[in-house]
């Protein structure tokens, strides 16, 4: 039942702070975890359907009387479902022992479940406006979270993330409100079907320069990126990961390129303006992250350069192409859930973040070392790790797409990615340990559990490179690739 | 009537101006949301215009409601985080907000 | 249509006056009036049930809810706003509108859009049988709100203990 994937979330979560009054830990702990396990569960099951049908359409009747709740699912909105309960699910499990000196661990997962009910609503609902409520959702349970702490920083951080991203949810409805004066309609398929009869090519321009700020300022693509380097670092570690790992993509890389190519539908021009703004994140933000002193900051910027590399493959428009980006989008949503959560990892056990301080700690806490090294590895695409592959489906993409400037700047990029990885593992955990870690330990087991099973997901999804593309990542590129025809095809 | 249309349309971008405007050169925290605020004006008019002229008003008002209760729950958000600010560092100044720097 | 266009700038005055007073309290009261102006254009739009909410909701609840934060926050809440942006403003405003103007102009006759029938049903059956994905997002939108204002409110005493 594909309708579970928003209903569940926001039932459980609305029991919790009820919950939460007579358990201050177990029962919250067990009953998110259990409902992201069973949502994970169910995002398995649907492989098979897609697989051989492409698309299922759900409706759902409210005691007999015919209402407009409708999902769609193609291969792109499963595969985004999966990424999104998997990394969730690993950072519910880090939560249980990282949130023990937070307190409120009802309200958190109450909030947490809110979010993943809006990015799971977004990525179903076949409707603009729809998109536009989900991604509200989300949002106003994000800056919730980023201010969990309720430190300085946080508060800040949040204050400044709302601003900026009220700003650009009124421009990515103003250019939903525009689709809807001239279709008459806000569904998918009537509003691309209604533009392919118009023929208005200036209009759309337009609605299309509004998306791109509203949904790349989610995004945070590079001139509307100023909010996440404060956002990211300062919230919790498990709100950082769940923000960098899947908020952005959810609520700015698919809703900018589900619009663009099964509604509105890919131009050379508009493959152009986004490769380019691509690159620019990619390069810009790599180059910033060399200078920061701050752990989670440098993920963060290092974040908005892996987003530059998305973008790069989704805009090129050829499968191939397609395929690279929304691989290279699972595999740093992991990745960088990982390294997130490896951060709290870190904070958790000497408490600072600052990577002067830090050094040495490999030889005392393994785990969260080594973990760490994978993680860094994949996102900088070192082989056999996930990221390699992704990294290179893309670069060879951008060859036989004849883009070879693209390609070159792709391949630079991954090096610059690879130095400030390294100087993460220099800094933090190998050269001479200082007298104060001597007697730091290694961090608790839900904490190590989580960071484990994301290398984990790292090394095999690298192994088995072929058989992961075969079955996850192609269903996905080709619902995209198909474009247009694909959301007429939904027959609703 | 396309042209009441664009009357309309008019009529929300000099709203969202000035709510852009005030967000980029106001300090006072609360004066910034004040600015939100009006951007929002601006685009549920938008919407009900949009709906009104194209012969569409029913569906275009229940977006105009859905939005309305959107914004109540951002404003309750962001006035919750303004009061926390304030009892920080007892001050409305947005200035005072620079120890983090994009 | 002349009512039309003097409520429009009504709304558009009070809105400047809302980030032009010094004084919050008056900039809040001043964005409730804007308000009520848009609730009048929804009206007169054919739209009862929008201009209700948006005079009820936006020029009532969240009029209180801005009050409340002012009060809260009045001991040492004044900040020295710019003058040089208060200056500056009607310049960039009239600059925005000539542009505004001629952008819309200039589009005017461009945007082709589809012909639209009269719509059917009535309001009820546009937002409970079209509309209703909305609904249970609104319900999501409301959870979110209700629970982050709890986490942004809770006790500091709470945390030690547990």
């Amino acid at each position: 039942m594909v309708f579970s994937f928003i209903v569940i979330p926001l039932l459980v979560a609305a029991f919790l702070p009820i919950i939460g009054k007579f358990s201050k830990k177990l029962v919250p702990d067990v009953l998110t975890n259990a409902a992201l396990a069973f949502l994970l569960f169910n995002s398995i099951l649907l492989v098979k359907p897609i697989f051989n049908q492409g698309t299922i359409v759900q409706n759902v009747n409210w005691f007999g009387e015919k209402v407009n709740l409708q999902v769609a699912l193609d291969g792109f909105n499963l595969f985004m479902l999966f990424t999104i309960s998997l990394v969730s699910l690993c950072i519910s499990l880090f939560s249980i022992d990282y949130l023990e000196h937070y307190g409120h661990k009802a309200n958190f997962y109450a909030l947490l479940l809110v979010m993943i009910a809006g990015m799971n609503g977004l990525v179903l609902v076949p409707d603009l406006f729809s998109i536009y409520l989900f991604l509200e959702v989300a949002a106003v349970a994000s800056y919730a979270l980023v201010a969990f702490g309720l430190g300085y920083d946080e508060l800040e951080a949040s204050f400044k993330y709302l601003m900026l991203s009220v700003v650009a949810s009124a421009f990515a409805l103003l250019g939903i409100t525009i689709l809807f004066g001239m279709t008459g309609s806000l569904s998918f398929q009537a509003v691309a079907q209604g533009l392919q009869d118009l023929n208005a090519r200036y209009v759309v321009g337009v609605c299309v320069a509004f998306f791109i700020m509203g949904f790349g300022l989610k995004a945070a693509l590079v001139p509307f990126h100023a909010w996440l380097p404060d956002a990211h670092p300062s919230a919790p570690a498990p709100i950082s990961a769940m923000l960098s790992g899947l908020l952005i993509k959810v609520s700015g890389v698919y809703a900018l390129f589900r619009i663009i190519y099964s509604v509105i539908g890919m131009t050379p021009v508009l493959s152009q303006v986004l490769m380019a703004l691509g690159t620019i994140s990619m390069v810009v933000a790599a180059l910033l992250a060399l200078g920061q002193k701050d752990v989670k900051r440098m993920l963060a910027y290092s974040s908005i350069s892996q987003v530059g590399y998305i973008v790069l493959g989704l805009a090129l428009g050829t499968p191939l192409g397609i395929a690279g980006g929304l691989f290279h989008l699972f595999n740093h949503a992991v990745a960088k859930g990982l390294l997130f959560l490896n951060s709290g990892s870190i904070q958790h056990i000497t408490g600072t973040r600052n990577l002067d301080e830090l050094g040495g700690l490999g030889k005392r806490v393994p785990i969260t070392a080594g973990t760490n090294l994978v993680g860094a590895l994949s996102i900088a695409g070192v082989p056999p790790l996930a990221g390699f592959w992704s990294k290179l489906i893309i670069v060879i993409a951008l060859i036989q797409a004849k883009q070879f400037g693209y390609a070159l700047v792709a391949i630079l990029a991954s090096i610059l990615t690879l130095w400030y990885y390294l100087l993460i593992q220099r800094k933090a955990f190998f050269g001479k340990i200082s007298e104060k870690w001597l007697h730091i330990k290694e961090a608790p087991f839900w904490m190590s559990a989580a960071n484990v099973i994301l290398a984990l997901i790292c090394i095999f999804v690298g192994i088995f490179f072929t058989p992961v593309f075969k079955t996850w990542i192609s269903p996905a590129a080709e619902a995209l690739a198909k474009g247009i025809q694909q959301v007429l095809m939904w027959g609703i | 009537m396309s042209n009441l249309w664009f009357l309309y349309l008019f009529f929300s971008a000099l709203l969202i101006f000035i709510g852009i405007y005030c967000l980029l050169t106001m300090r006072n925290l609360i004066k910034l949301f004040i600015a939100v605020e009006i951007i929002s004006k601006g685009v549920s008019l938008a919407i009900v215009a949009t709906g009104a002229v194209k012969n569409s008003v029913l569906l275009a008002q229940s977006l105009a409601i859905t939005y309305i209760v959107v914004e109540v729950s951002l404003v309750a958000t962001a006035l919750a985080l303004i009061i926390n600010i304030y009892k920080k560092n007892k001050s409305l100044d947005v200035r005072l907000l620079s120890k983090l720097k994009g | 249509m002349v009512i039309q266009i003097l409520l429009l700038c009504g709304l558009i005055i009070f809105s400047g006056l809302a980030i032009l007073f010094k004084d919050l309290l008056k900039a809040a009261l001043s964005l409730a009036v804007a308000s009520l102006f848009l609730g009048i254009i929804f009206f007169r739009l054919n739209a009862p049930y929008a201009g209700v909410f948006e005079i009820s909701v936006v020029a009532g609840l969240i009029t209180v809810l801005f009050i409340l934060t002012i009060a809260l926050t009045k001991k040492e809440g004044e900040v020295e706003e710019a003058k040089l942006a208060k200056v500056v403003f009607p310049l960039f405003f009239i600059l925005f509108l000539i542009i505004d103007g001629l952008v819309m102009k200039s589009l005017l006759q461009k945007v082709p859009s589809l012909p639209s029938g009269p719509e059917a049903g009535t309001f009820g059956e546009v937002l409970w049988k079209q509309r209703t994905f909305d609904l249970v997002a609104q319900i999501g939108v409301i959870f979110a709100g209700v629970l982050a204002v709890l986490a942004l409110f809770r006790k500091k005493e709470d945390d030690k203990d547990e």
